[in-house]
């Protein structure tokens, strides 16, 4: 809300469903000012209030521990393809998403990650992320691929400062901002047989699947291959540990 | 591009035959619903039209060989031919770095009787964008050579390993070609050698090139079917990172033994999980112990082509739904049809289901669902 024009979608998830808290679905609520406040900002947190309550008081069954954050961030990435199409031709918008999660980000959801991360940097949308728990090394990855900040809070208590100070300036502000040092990322695949990620592996040369272990047949698109001669390796020197 | 002689039109024209006959005025003699109909149909139909495809063969190692001789500063192209060649040249390398992820590229310029590398082989795109960019400046002069631009690209090419796909792409603006020796031998050497060679001239057709590109061009495009396919070892470098400390300061194998710029000790960069090697960008070949490296999203750009979205079925619009699953968009009278997803069971909207395939190539819908975000057309 540094500026009216700002438009705020709010989304919620967990490992069963996804929602739209803000703007939700239907009729926006009848608002009236309170104490002086802006009317927007009652408005969302009414409405947030409203709804999450609804979602949180609907689910009752065992919860599990990982978020579907990827569809989350994909539906996210379809609203904000929608405002783009609606806008004012020659209207600028700098669009980004926040995702503040303390669940964890399993290689089971890799491709779809995957396929967000290069769609949100095609549409020039920033990822961030605000890591309340674990470490989450997928996501840091689509932070880095659309330009985006990647932060693992160290204290739950400051919570409200970091997302203050770090992620509420615009991406063309922050370059003048010290903001914590970018964390080094890391780049690591998930194979495709046991979905773990790995140093090494081979890569089908026709589809580019990964695999952990040397198999004769791709799975992936059935290519047979030949049997690797004995690897041109120039000398084998022992492994330094720095 | 072989079938140009042919008397008959263009086999892509005869799409085009009569379209007039299917645009018709709506009630209020308006023609616009009936061509955002004509749109929509068109997009759905391209999208049905793509197959689940698996081969690939994407390790593609390009040559762009670029004409800049005296005939580049012609006007018929605005501002002139060079500067609108390297303008589209510019989207062209970013495109063919986001659907070949791990293809390599080269690039030569031919003028003054000369051909001259200006970039060696290799994946980094900004790179290139940058030295294209540095093109604008170049002095047009002389005729250009096309016999010593494909020598200069073939002898690179020659090294690769057999896995990989090879091209030439030749830009030629000039009408006329100066070498050194018969180029019909330079032809089938590299018809020998399995490379496939592209054409576009700016001005009017040359023989030579036609029968270049006749001779070289394989069709089907250099997909697996000529290519032996292997497993290929790689790595997926991550950066050291030990808690508390600082990395120590070291040289990056790709500039040690260079002079130029680029040639500093730095703290950070990918290091060869089999040798311990540094490098400070990818992909590369470790210098030391051969290991192809790459990082994850290199690889992960591509697969949408493996696993696609599901595709979703039409339905006649009758109120199933209040909103487009996606976009959160109201349907309204105007949405005269919607679109199931089978997996999931979700309403999109048109947009949304253009969206989705076409650059998303995840459905919002059955990624928020536990039992279904896993799945994709392929499986099915």
């Amino acid at each position: 809300m540094q500026k009216a024009q700002n438009k705020l979608a709010i989304m919620a998830c967990h490992s069963k469903i996804s929602k739209f808290v803000y703007p939700g679905p239907g009729k926006p609520l009848d608002i009236r000012q309170v104490d002086g406040q802006y009317e927007v900002f009652t408005l969302v947190e009414k409405t947030v209030k409203q709804n999450l309550m609804k979602i949180l008081t609907t689910e009752t069954s065992t919860v599990y521990t990982e978020s579907l954050l990827a569809g989350t961030i994909a539906m996210a990435l379809c609203y904000i393809a929608r405002i783009l199409r609606t806008k004012t031709p020659g209207l600028k918008i700098n669009s980004r998403i926040l995702t503040v999660t303390g669940s964890g980000d399993s290689a089971s959801q890799y491709m779809n990650y995957m396929n967000v991360f290069f769609t949100a940097q095609k549409q020039n949308v920033v990822i961030d992320v605000c890591a309340l728990d674990q470490h989450l090394s997928l996501l840091q990855q689509g932070c880095d691929i659309t330009n985006g900040l990647y932060l693992r809070i160290p204290q739950i208590q400051g919570l409200l400062q970091y997302l203050l100070w770090v992620f509420l300036p615009e991406p063309p502000v922050r370059q003048k901002l010290v903001l914590p040092p970018p964390v080094k990322v890391d780049y690591r695949a998930a194979c495709f047989c046991h979905r773990e990620l790995i140093d090494v592996g081979y890569v089908c040369s026709v589809c580019l699947s990964i695999f952990c272990k040397f198999s004769p047949i791709c799975t992936t698109c059935h290519t047979v291959f030949k049997i690797p001669g004995p690897l041109t390796v120039k000398s084998k020197k022992k492994k330094i540990k720095l | 591009m072989a079938d140009d002689e042919d008397p008959k039109e263009y086999r892509w024209e005869t799409g085009y035959e009569k379209t007039w006959e299917a645009i018709k005025e709506d009630d209020d003699g308006f023609l616009e619903a009936s061509v955002a109909e004509i749109i929509q149909r068109a997009k759905r139909k391209r999208q049905q039209n793509k197959q689940v495809n698996s081969k690939l063969g994407m390790m593609r190692h390009l040559y762009v060989v670029l004409d800049c001789s005296d005939a580049m500063s012609a006007q018929d192209l605005k501002p002139t031919r060079l500067l609108c060649t390297l303008k589209i040249l510019e989207n062209f390398i970013e495109e063919f770095f986001d659907q070949n992820p791990i293809s390599q590229m080269g690039i030569i310029i031919m003028h003054n009787k000369r051909a001259e590398r200006i970039c060696d082989l290799g994946g980094n795109f900004r790179k290139y964008i940058k030295t294209v960019n540095g093109l604008t400046k170049t002095a047009l002069i002389g005729e250009p050579s096309l016999q010593n631009g494909l020598e200069l690209a073939l002898k690179s090419l020659k090294l690769l390993p057999s896995h990989a796909s090879r091209e030439i792409l030749v830009i030629m603006g000039s009408l006329t070609t100066c070498d050194p020796s018969d180029i019909n031998k330079t032809i089938s050497m590299l018809k020998h050698e399995g490379v496939r060679c592209s054409v576009v001239g700016l001005a009017a057709e040359v023989h030579v090139c036609r029968q270049l590109a006749n001779e070289t061009g394989v069709d089907p495009p250099p997909a697996a079917v000529c290519l032996e396919s292997s497993l290929i070892k790689m790595g997926f470098p991550h950066q050291m990172i030990v808690e508390g400390t600082e990395e120590p300061l070291t040289m990056c194998m790709c500039h040690v033994d260079s002079t130029e710029e680029g040639s500093k000790l730095t703290t950070g960069g990918y290091y060869c999980p089999q040798c311990y090697s540094k490098y400070c960008e990818l992909p590369v070949e470790c210098r030391s112990c051969g290991l192809t490296l790459v990082s994850a999203p290199h690889l992960a750009r591509s697969y949408h082509h493996l696993f696609p979205a599901a595709s979703y079925r039409e339905i006649e619009f009758d109120n199933q739904s209040l909103n487009c699953f996606a976009c959160q968009k109201i349907f309204s009278e105007a949405d005269k049809q919607v679109y199931l997803c089978s997996n999931c069971q979700q309403y999109f909207c048109l947009d949304c289901d253009i969206f989705v395939h076409d650059i998303l190539h995840t459905c919002p819908g059955c990624a928020t669902n536990p039992t279904t975000f896993q799945m994709f057309q392929s499986q099915m």
